[in-house]
């Protein structure tokens, strides 16, 4: 109980300490330091399921925190104390400029963040489909203010699409969920359960057209919320209309959420044994989402959308990992890019900034008028794309192993000629904003604080690629 | 077949949904909402008293008094504040929608047949029919519409028929889950209601079709 209690407490008393009339540069440096002893805290705490020594923490009926729901509550907490480190440099530029913030709009945006980092956290400590779906409903509804941050008119068109498509696709989960439930009732346990655990365990009894139906709702729902090509569509106008902490938070943690949530009812899939067609389906969709996220990274003209797009190809692989039934490399995978990706959505909140624009085609010279921010963007797009040594190359190649381990080829092919394009694509474009000739326009400022996170990042990256290599092997044998 | 008060009452609901899509007044619309949601809460509290659930009649309590009458009253406040009346349509003209959804009705009746019957019962009932036309006309009201308000309406006739599916065809969900989800609703229309204004106040229009300024 006390391992909720804290999750919750602290993201909540920094949400109140936002919107209280402190004075913004208290909240912004308070911020960042709760939530880093806020991630030293749950690590203490969750310590024992981490190393396997308890097999789960269980709070109450519904509630537990499993081996892999621990390690990405860390990971989300990770995340969103990075991004809102960078967010005090991000957000004093900001003040600097002419056309500044209110202050009343950064202290929404600092309670709302904690309110979605809350929200993301409760995600993994849901043991029953309905509290799973409300946790996950709830991420949108306190992440939409932060996309809505610019209060411009793109800003208020990414939020509305980013309301409208999310909660209508997560209305399809809602109904996915409702046959689940329907499913139990017919002779697997009485009078039905929601319970994720008891439906694990009580999988063969449950009635399978029903089922069926549920997870096929239950996947195209939470696909909405994780960006699964063709219902892709809010995603590249949210991540780039939101200001970059909050686009690092949205694709470093959200995505993994609702991609949680496919994963714990396909769990539920696979313990009625009869796990012909979810499997297929979901490393299908997943390798569709790759191959269409490589082709749309091709003809792309913004910079952040670039990003978001290689956050959809992304997460067609870790669909793949989850259709493979291997939770190591679902997290694996979602751990390398999701430090990755946050070092890069903070670095081109920092040249998005300095340049003034963010179409690729404005952007040139960045390793001319900031060397390190270049240096650490190439790095970063490098660890995305999965090229070696960083830690993606690790954990998309055992995929790809996996997927052939599995007589998947037509999958690995596609996935290859996604990967490839992808990488091509990402290059492409990476070289036309890192040489030429820099606009006199540009404002270059604080090279050491603001690139300070990025390395850390991309040092982790790094770290990651080298190290996790025969750990990943033993677990995934 | 033999008509039971819940079937009745589960079906008027799903007319009151098909007459929203041959509507093109917002006000009406929100009427027409606001009758179909009291009567998904009468239907709660008619089930409440055959199965002698007292949970539901907390559920209908605060279905009624949230989605009925809160929710349509605020929309009708921000309708007379902006100003704007009635919804030209997309796609199919409203008249045209109207008998789309009817043969909706038709075919949630068909699909609904293929559903395995729940436990209790010996066939598939007229209610699984009305939720699933619930959730099919509130899927057509937003795609023929092009207001944002038309939009948050055809998403709350989309939860109700997933409400209302719920309540019939299954033993009904645990209170603390039905009350998470109208907390979550009730929030996503507050935001959608106050992202109306802005919208309304930055392009000095309130239609979707338009918002067409981010593309790749």
């Amino acid at each position: 109980m006390e391992t909720l209690a804290l999750t919750s407490a602290i993201p909540l008393l920094l949400a109140l300490l936002s919107i209280s009339p402190c004075k913004l540069t208290l909240i912004k440096s308070v911020v960042p330091s709760a939530l880093w002893i806020h991630f030293c805290l749950i690590a203490w705490l969750c310590w024992p399921v981490i190393t396997e020594t308890i097999p789960e923490i269980r709070i109450s009926q519904g509630l537990a925190l499993s081996h892999l729901g621990a390690l990405f509550l860390l990971l989300t907490i990770f995340v969103a104390a990075s991004a809102l480190t960078h967010a005090k440099f991000f957000f004093d530029k900001e003040e600097s400029r002419t056309a500044a913030p209110a202050p009343r709009h950064v202290a929404i945006f600092y309670a709302c963040s904690n309110l979605f980092l809350l929200a993301m956290c409760w995600v993994f400590f849901c043991d029953n489909l309905g509290y799973l779906w409300i946790a996950i409903e709830a991420t949108t509804l306190t992440s939409a203010p932060l996309v809505y941050f610019g209060r411009t008119r793109h800003a208020l068109e990414a939020t509305w699409k980013y309301l409208i498509i999310c909660s209508v696709g997560i209305a399809f989960a809602l109904l996915g969920t409702v046959f689940i439930f329907a499913s139990s009732q017919h002779g697997a346990i009485a009078g039905g359960s929601l319970v994720i655990s008891e439906l694990i365990h009580n999988g063969s009894q449950l009635q399978y057209s029903l089922m069926r139906l549920g997870f096929i709702f239950c996947l195209l729902g939470y696909g909405t919320k994780a960006g699964l090509f063709p219902l892709h569509s809010w995603l590249p106008d949210a991540h780039a209309e939101a200001p970059a902490p909050a686009s690092a938070l949205l694709s470093g943690s959200l995505l993994n959420c609702a991609l949680f949530g496919i994963w714990r009812v396909n769990e539920i899939m696979v313990s009625t044994r009869h796990n012909l067609i979810s499997h297929d389906l979901i490393v299908w969709l997943g390798t569709i989402t790759v191959l269409a996220a490589s082709i749309f990274l091709v003809r792309q003209h913004g910079f952040k959308r670039l990003w978001a797009y290689s956050s959809i190809e992304n997460v067609g692989i870790m669909l793949v990992a989850i259709g493979l039934g291997s939770g190591a490399l679902f997290f694996l995978q979602a751990l390398n890019h999701s430090i990755a990706k946050v070092s890069l959505f903070l670095l081109s909140g920092n040249i998005v900034q300095s340049t003034g624009s963010k179409s690729l085609g404005e952007i040139r010279g960045v390793i001319k008028f900031a060397p390190v921010w270049g240096l650490l963007l190439a790095l970063s797009a490098f660890a995305v794309t999965g090229a070696p040594p960083f830690g993606a190359f690790l954990s998309e190649w055992l995929i790809l192993t996996s997927a052939a381990d599995a007589a998947n080829w037509a999958v690995v092919i596609t996935l290859i000629l996604g990967l490839t394009l992808s990488f091509v694509a990402v290059s492409n474009h990476l070289v036309k904003v890192l040489f030429g000739n820099p606009k006199p326009s540009y404002a270059y400022f604080q090279p050491i604080l603001t690139s300070l996170l990025p390395a850390c990042l991309v040092a982790c990256s790094l770290v990651l690629g080298f190290t996790t290599g025969y750990e990943v092997f033993k677990a995934v044998q | 077949m033999s008509i039971t008060l819940a079937g009745m009452i589960a079906i008027t609901a799903a007319v009151t949904a098909i007459l929203m899509v041959g509507s093109r007044q917002l006000s009406m619309n929100l009427v027409l909402y606001s009758v179909q949601t009291l009567l998904v809460a009468g239907l709660t509290i008619v089930i409440g008293i055959q199965h002698q659930e007292s949970n539901l009649f907390l559920i209908a309590l605060a279905v009624a008094s949230i989605k009925a009458i809160g929710i349509p009253r605020a929309f009708l406040w921000i309708v007379k504040a902006i100003q704007v009346r009635s919804d030209p349509g997309t796609i199919l003209p409203a008249p045209l929608a109207m008998h789309f959804g009817i043969v909706l009705m038709g075919a949630s009746s068909l699909l609904t047949s293929g559903l395995p019957v729940p436990q209790g019962t010996a066939k598939i009932s007229l209610e699984a029919t009305a939720a699933l036309s619930l959730l099919l006309t509130g899927i057509l009201l937003m795609l023929t519409r092009r207001v944002a308000l038309s939009q948050i309406l055809g998403f709350l006739t989309i939860e109700n028929g997933i409400y209302l599916f719920a309540l019939t065809q299954t033993s009904g969900m645990p209170l603390i889950v039905e009350m998470g989800i109208l907390l979550d609703v009730l929030v996503a229309v507050m935001i959608a209601g106050l992202l109306l204004f802005r919208i309304k106040s930055s392009f000095e229009h309130i239609d979707v079709t338009q918002l067409t300024g981010l593309k790749d």
